[in-house]
């Protein structure tokens, strides 16, 4: 397993730090977007908030002003257990124990199917600990493969319900605020034929 | 069908949205953190363009296009209320500003996308699902600084103690104000009030800000007549100072 490269992950050292310890009011937040109805939840990003009804609050225009969105799930980053990332044909399922241990903790797992592309949900399982979602959805499903694998508590999420879901119905609506709308090339053009 | 009456509620509506989408696009850039400048920018935006569906409304009843109308009116001419034209202060005040308001749009809106007006009922309908966000926002905000620390405790108390009376003047009720509910085109600024009444308290008694009774504060009309603070003026002057240099041009 490679170092991580990403400040966020790993910072850069320094001596005589002069931030205090915690430089940060504002936690992360992952979130995650259904961009139509039946598609699976991806992973679009991360939002800094004070809580999670504020960082719903605040992806909502982060994350769906132009695209299309139908619903939206955020989860507070170190909520998430994620496991480590493989390469080439290691597939990250391999590194997992199949079982059929039940249990009362409902999770949402989330796959990393390519490298480049980003988690997608998979599926909500019922068991006792992250590593044991993993290896049940691997024994109901041998043939998952993906490099990466994010798995969190259902409870710990703040999802979008149908009465939040209309603040999506005019979306479709919103094409001015795309660059494209401006069509600021065809009237600089028409200007300067004038 | 009374097109006075009609028209003087959209005129009212949209003018507020107008006037407000303003005030807070202001805060554009200067934003307490970048996410929220982000939300609040966004909303503002939202409100021109929902003023914008219901001047078209007004157009197609014969009035001027939409643009000369938000554009080119005198300040005695727009029918907001003074709440949405006083200019903002400080972060505390256009947040409780936000809340008072659109707590208010919204159940107007679900008012009217039960009016016996076609056009009406559907662009209310429409603007009401932006506007679940646009309180969702106010709320969320709300019951962070009203349950913070002392000083954003105290800071929304003033803002609150300071907007309630212009709030109220948000429900000054129109000469048509009868002629509106008997035709079912508008439940009325009564109905209203007693239904943002009842959100507001319940938001407000969530956190640690404290609200009158509502007969004590006293009450600001004026703005629904055209009468208005000359803070209005200045604003449209800013606001069409592009399109009065050339009434005319195309953009």
């Amino acid at each position: 397993m490679k170092d991580s490269l990403d400040p966020r992950i790993k910072p850069l050292e320094r001596e005589n730090y002069l931030s205090k310890s915690s430089p940060d009011q504002l936690h992360t937040y992952e979130v995650f977007v259904q961009p139509k109805e039946g598609k699976p939840y991806e992973h679009v990003g991360i939002v800094h908030a004070a809580d999670l009804e504020m960082a719903f609050v605040f992806a909502k225009e982060l994350f769906s002003r132009r695209n299309s969105c139908v619903g939206m799930w955020v989860v507070k980053t170190s909520d998430v257990w994620v496991t480590e990332y493989t390469e080439g044909e290691d597939n990250i399922f391999s590194h997992f124990e199949k079982n059929v241990d039940g249990g009362e903790i409902e999770y949402e797992v989330f796959l990393l199917p390519k490298r480049g592309k980003q988690h997608r949900h998979v599926s909500r399982v019922k068991t006792k600990s992250p590593d044991a979602a993993i290896g049940l959805l691997y024994h109901k499903d041998s043939s998952l493969k993906g490099y990466n694998v994010w798995v969190c508590e259902s409870e710990k999420f703040f999802k979008s319900n149908q009465e939040i879901k209309q603040i999506w119905d005019t979306l479709p609506d919103k094409g001015f605020r795309d660059a494209l709308a401006y069509k600021a090339g065809d009237k600089l053009k028409n200007f300067l034929k004038k | 069908m009374n097109t006075a009456a009609v028209k003087e509620l959209l005129y009212k509506i949209a003018d507020d949205q107008l006037i407000l989408g303003h005030r807070n696009s202001e805060w554009t850039g200067l934003g307490p953190l970048l996410e929220e400048d982000i939300a609040f920018s966004s909303m503002a935006q939202d409100k021109i363009g929902h003023s914008l569906t219901f001047y078209e409304l007004l157009h197609e009843m014969g009035e001027e296009n939409p643009d000369k109308i938000a554009f080119l009116r005198k300040s005695r001419d727009f029918k907001n209320c003074q709440l949405v034209e006083l200019p903002n202060t400080d972060y505390a005040f256009s947040l409780i500003r936000h809340f008072l308001y659109d707590t208010a749009e919204l159940q107007r809106m679900k008012l009217l996308a039960n009016s016996e007006i076609d056009m009406i009922r559907e662009r209310a309908a429409k603007v009401k699902g932006e506007l679940v966000y646009h309180t969702m926002h106010a709320n969320t905000w709300l019951k962070k600084l009203g349950n913070g620390t002392e000083e954003s405790i105290e800071k929304m108390q003033v803002a609150l103690d300071q907007l309630m009376p212009y709030a109220l003047g948000m429900f000054e009720p129109s000469v048509y104000e009868e002629e509106l509910v008997k035709n079912k085109i508008f439940a009325g600024e009564k109905i209203l009030q007693d239904l943002w009444w009842n959100d507001v308290r319940k938001i407000i008694n969530s956190t640690k800000l404290v609200l009158k009774d509502i007969s004590d504060y006293p009450v600001v009309f004026g703005g629904r007549t055209g009468e208005h603070t000359n803070h209005l003026q200045v604003l449209l002057e800013e606001m069409s100072e592009v399109i009065n240099i050339d009434p005319n041009a195309e953009w």
